[in-house]
């Protein structure tokens, strides 16, 4: 699972003139006006901002959730702002990881099923299947608990099992949002230290959306977002 | 402190499509037992309007409907002499009639049908003053004509004005005329003259009954006694509306046991529909129902709420299907009546009470469905308004 | 863990809900299939009838009677016609005082022939013996005989208004010689059976000699109609006319003026269906709205809207065959042992056979899961268009 580290630095995502629009109430609300952004390979980088700022919005758009209403989104050197609904959920299925504030874990399935999940989408076969998700969930620590439900879980080890849902397609990127939201001090300095290992010894790069400026300090660089702008 | 009705009624409009769906079930459930209701006292009607109190009927001893019953002519001047019926001058208010079902086609379906023939006299018309020519005119005493009940008219081959059919071979009769009678059985009969009729049967000398006009409903008893009291005339008399209230009594408890019982099992599985959907959204409103009983709300006013929640949605449901079943007032339902063997036609009679065991009955629904979520609802501890 | 593993949990999450749906579903396939098998019992009588059996009867009404020498007429030219066997019976309409609200058929029958024309009620020979013995003997029903508690040997008196005793001091009775079973499922096995022959002794000077309807049986079964006729143009010139038809199109006759209950009862098992489909959406709809942020969230794994449609049908498809699985194992022995036995033995007459056809039973089961699926269309369908970015700003 560990890949070569690359230290120099190679731009992985890169945003010109992004303008998301809303349509409210027949009112167009604009919540990103002309952004660009380059983030590089392997690096940890958080987004903050008031509530409203639009970040949540940006990630989206960086995820594939999302299209922009203009300028151009390149990641890994592939054009995602203007692929169909399909094509990007395709796209998502092989590069990118999810990690949630509320973990968004499915309650009937057991933390190896849950991990085992976005591989459904791949011919990988189901032995091969099984023993991936529980190398992901060795590699978050929850060696221990493979077969407990989420209900069994506390917050902090149902967001590791979240975060080896996301890495166990060995995704280019991760994207958070507020992933310590809901988590107590100490549980969100496990996953924060969790995500900082996964950038530093795996080569992830993360992308963080949080409030929380002790969360932010743990990354590389906080990028600020006010009323769809970044603040210089 | 009680929870105000909008609140409710917001909360069924935010999720319509399931308040749809379930109210739709419950209305299903309305539309079969109100249809069933009401047919069945459509036969009630149709056949009791035939009766009159102050009229008697006799018939053979043993016998449960007129085809069956066969009565001498000689007892028929008997019977007609008897004390307490009445006269008009010097003649005794009396009719012997003859029944019989010949068989015909049924018009817009397969197979053959029973229709029941009445052969008369004038004093038919006297007994029962009701029956009025709606289309062409009376049969003619002696002629080999009929009126046809309303009812029948074009429902089976050569039931209808200028046609014919017959009794016997290459006799045939021609119709010349449709009556109603208030909605009574005899509507779905096709009247001739008697003679014509007990000649075409080889019946002469006897009819299937006799009604006779009583001075009053009281003397009727009297007038029994007389008839029973001679064993060899081996007759008996009934009030002629407890006689059609016999008749009725099989049809309509046939169908009224058959549509109760289908709605039944019906209401048992919308009954299911309803409580699903109110455990649905008392579960999605936990931390909503935890508020209010953080505010100060009682756990009865909470219980309270639900419940009418639950009787809101049973009742929109119910009145749907009680205005559906309304629909059915203009569909005619054609069966055999099991005591007369002939097919008469039938409405569907809504009646107020029917329309109000309905609503009842939803409403019930909406109780019972409601209940147990409701009391889930109301054991809430205002905890959950903190929970997530 | 499958695909299809993972839609079967999600129909189960929700215990309780799934039990009250699966009741729901059990109730509407019992309703269902006591409805079908209302129907089926009842026009049973036609489906099962015999094809070589030819009744003629009177031409203009069941009520009168035709002479005996139709009889005659039919067996002198038997061989020529295509008929191996003629016998008759009249309708007696006999009730028991002793027993005044039960229903029960009375026929009086040619003693000698009747039973050796009607295969499918089963008589012992020593019975049948002496039954054709005894002038005033009466053979009965299984069921009419446990039912009324008659034992062999008993006398009974019976009271008809179409035949009213010639003399009122001299009642009609019987002999109880023994009883009959029947080899087919249609056969009402409550109907009272006496000799035509002592019926007739009794019946008043002009009544003499008329019999209530033939039986003839045919030699070639494919022929039955046109023998029908033929029998029917022997008396077209005859004071009284003769309407034949096979025993099928003679029961048709009787059941087409019970058109519209059967109609009715057709319509409301559509209704029953109706009801069912409506819990069964319900039960899916609200599951899928519980479920969004889960929803969004395999959207944004990768998952397509048409995997996403294809759990929530996949969902429906389990519950139906839970809730149809169910509802076939209440059914039988609510309507078999239950019911059904209970309408047997009381209602016979209408309902000699209570049973659930096979096919139905098959048919309610795949219904239940062919309407779940219908019902699941409109949840999956609003499942799948569901905008990915606002089903996960809902928290779950």
């Amino acid at each position: 699972m560990t890949t070569n580290v690359d230290r120099t630095a190679e731009v992985l995502i890169r945003i010109r003139g992004v303008t998301k629009d809303y349509a409210r109430g027949g009112e167009v609300v604009k919540v990103l006006e002309a952004l660009d952004l380059d983030v590089n390979r392997g690096s940890f980088e958080a987004l903050m901002g008031p509530s409203g700022s639009g970040k949540t919005t940006l990630l989206n758009l960086i995820a594939g959730l999302d299209s922009p209403t203009s300028g151009t989104i390149e990641i890994d050197g592939q054009r995602i702002d203007r692929m169909g609904e399909g094509a990007l959920a395709k796209w998502r299925s092989n590069h990118v990881g999810f990690i949630f504030q509320s973990y968004n874990l499915m309650p009937v399935l057991t933390a190896v099923e849950n991990v085992e999940l976005p591989l459904l989408l791949t011919p990988v076969r189901a032995s091969e299947r099984r023993k991936r998700a529980e190398t992901a969930l060795r590699v978050v620590g929850l060696a221990d608990r493979m077969s407990h439900y989420p209900r069994q879980l506390s917050g902090g080890q149902e967001q590791r099992v979240a975060i080896a849902r996301a890495i166990v397609i060995d995704p280019v990127l991760l994207v958070a949002d507020e992933p310590t939201g809901d988590l107590d001090r100490q549980s969100a300095d496990d996953v924060l230290t969790l995500l900082d290992r996964l950038c530093k010894e795996m080569g992830k790069t993360i992308l963080m959306v949080t409030h929380d400026p002790a969360a932010a300090d743990r990354a590389s660089l906080t990028h600020h977002l006010d009323k769809g702008r970044f603040r210089a | 402190m009680i929870i105000p009705l909008r609140y409710n009624l917001r909360s069924l409009f935010v999720r319509r499509a399931t308040t749809a769906a379930t109210a739709i079930g419950i209305a299903l459930v309305v539309f079969v037992l109100s249809s069933a209701l009401m047919l069945s006292e459509g036969v009630r009607r149709t056949l009791g309007s035939a009766g009159k109190a102050d009229v008697a009927i006799v018939l053979r001893k043993g016998s449960s409907a007129e085809l069956e019953s066969g009565v001498e002519d000689p007892q028929v001047a008997l019977v007609k002499a008897m004390p307490g019926v009445r006269r008009a001058g010097a003649e005794p208010a009396g009719s012997g009639e003859v029944v019989v079902v010949i068989a015909l086609e049924k018009l817009g379906a397969s197979g053959v049908t029973n229709v029941g023939v009445r052969g008369v006299l004038e004093a038919a018309f006297t007994l029962r003053p009701d029956v009025r020519v709606v289309a062409g005119r009376r049969a003619a005493p002696g002629a080999d004509e009929a009126m046809v009940g309303i009812r029948l008219r074009g429902r089976m081959k050569g039931l209808d004005l200028g046609q014919s059919f017959e009794l016997k071979k290459n006799r045939p009769v021609q119709v010349v005329g449709v009556f109603d009678d208030g909605g009574s059985a005899h509507e779905s009969e096709v009247w001739v003259d008697r003679e014509v009729l007990r000649s075409s049967f080889g019946r002469e000398g006897s009819v299937s009954s006799v009604r006779v006009r009583l001075d009053s409903p009281a003397s009727f008893e009297a007038f029994r006694a007389n008839v029973e009291q001679d064993k060899r005339l081996g007759l008996m008399a009934q009030r002629e509306t407890a006689y059609y209230e016999k008749q009725s009594e099989g049809t309509s408890l046939f169908i009224s046991v058959l549509g109760s019982l289908v709605a039944f099992f019906f209401s048992l599985g919308a009954m299911i529909g309803a409580m699903n959907t109110m455990y649905a959204s008392i579960a999605n409103r936990q931390r909503e129902i935890g508020t209010m009983r953080a505010l100060g709300f009682s756990r009865t006013s909470i219980l309270f709420c639900f419940l009418v929640e639950a009787v809101l949605l049973s009742l929109a449901g119910g009145a749907l299907g009680a205005v559906l079943s309304l629909a059915m007032g203009s569909v005619r339902f054609s069966m055999i009546n099991f005591a007369s063997f002939s097919e008469v036609v039938f409405r569907f009679e809504p009646t107020p009470q029917i329309l109000a065991v309905s609503l009842v009955v939803s409403m019930a629904m909406g109780v019972l469905g409601g209940f147990l979520p409701a009391v889930r609802a109301a054991r809430t501890s205002p905890l959950a308004a903190m929970r997530g | 863990m499958t695909f299809v593993g993972f839609a079967a949990r999600n129909a189960l999450r929700n215990k309780f809900r799934t039990a009250l749906t699966v009741l729901g579903v059990a109730i509407a396939v019992v309703t269902f299939l006591l409805l079908r098998t209302a129907v089926a019992s009842w026009t049973q009588a036609a489906d099962f009838a015999a094809r070589d059996r030819l009744v003629t009867r009177h031409k203009v009404t069941f009520i009168m009677s035709l002479p005996l020498r139709y009889v005659d007429a039919v067996r002198s030219e038997a061989p020529r016609l295509g008929i191996k066997g003629v016998t008759w019976a009249s309708w007696f309409g006999g009730k028991d005082p002793a027993h005044d609200g039960e229903f029960f058929a009375t026929m009086a029958v040619d003693a000698p022939t009747y039973f050796e024309e009607v295969p499918e009620l089963v008589v012992a020979k020593d019975v049948l013996a002496a039954f054709k013995e005894d002038r005033s003997g009466a053979i009965v029903g299984d069921a009419l005989a446990a039912k009324l508690g008659w034992k062999v040997g008993q006398r009974v008196t019976l009271e008809s208004g179409i035949f009213p005793p010639e003399d009122p001091e001299k009642p009609w009775t019987f002999t109880v010689r023994g009883v009959y079973t029947a080899t087919a499922r249609n056969v009402d096995r409550s109907t009272f059976f006496f000799h035509w022959a002592y019926l007739n002794d009794g019946v008043a000077p002009v009544r003499k000699d008329q019999v209530g309807w033939l039986m003839s049986r045919v030699t070639d079964p494919a022929r039955t109609a046109d023998v029908g006729l033929a029998v029917d143009r022997l008396f077209d010139d005859k004071e009284i006319q003769t309407l034949s038809q096979d025993e099928r199109a003679f029961n048709q006759s009787f059941l087409a003026g019970f058109s519209a209950v059967l109609g009715a009862l057709d319509l409301v098992s559509v209704v029953i269906l109706a009801i069912m489909m409506l819990v069964l959406g319900n039960t899916i709809a609200m599951g899928v709205r519980e479920r969004t942020s889960e929803i969004a969230t395999m959207r944004a794994i990768g998952f397509l809207p048409k995997h996403i449609a294809l759990s929530v049908i996949g969902e429906a498809c389990v519950l139906g065959a839970i809730g149809g699985g169910f509802g076939l194992a209440i059914a039988y022995p609510f309507i078999e042992r239950g019911l059904g036995r209970f309408l047997e033995e009381n209602m016979g007459a209408f309902f000699p056979y209570f049973r659930i056809p096979t096919p139905m039973a098959f048919a309610a089961f795949g219904l239940a899961i062919a309407l779940a699926v219908l019902a699941s269309i409109l949840p999956a369908r609003s499942a799948a268009r569901m905008r990915v970015t606002e089903g996960l700003r809902r928290v779950a």
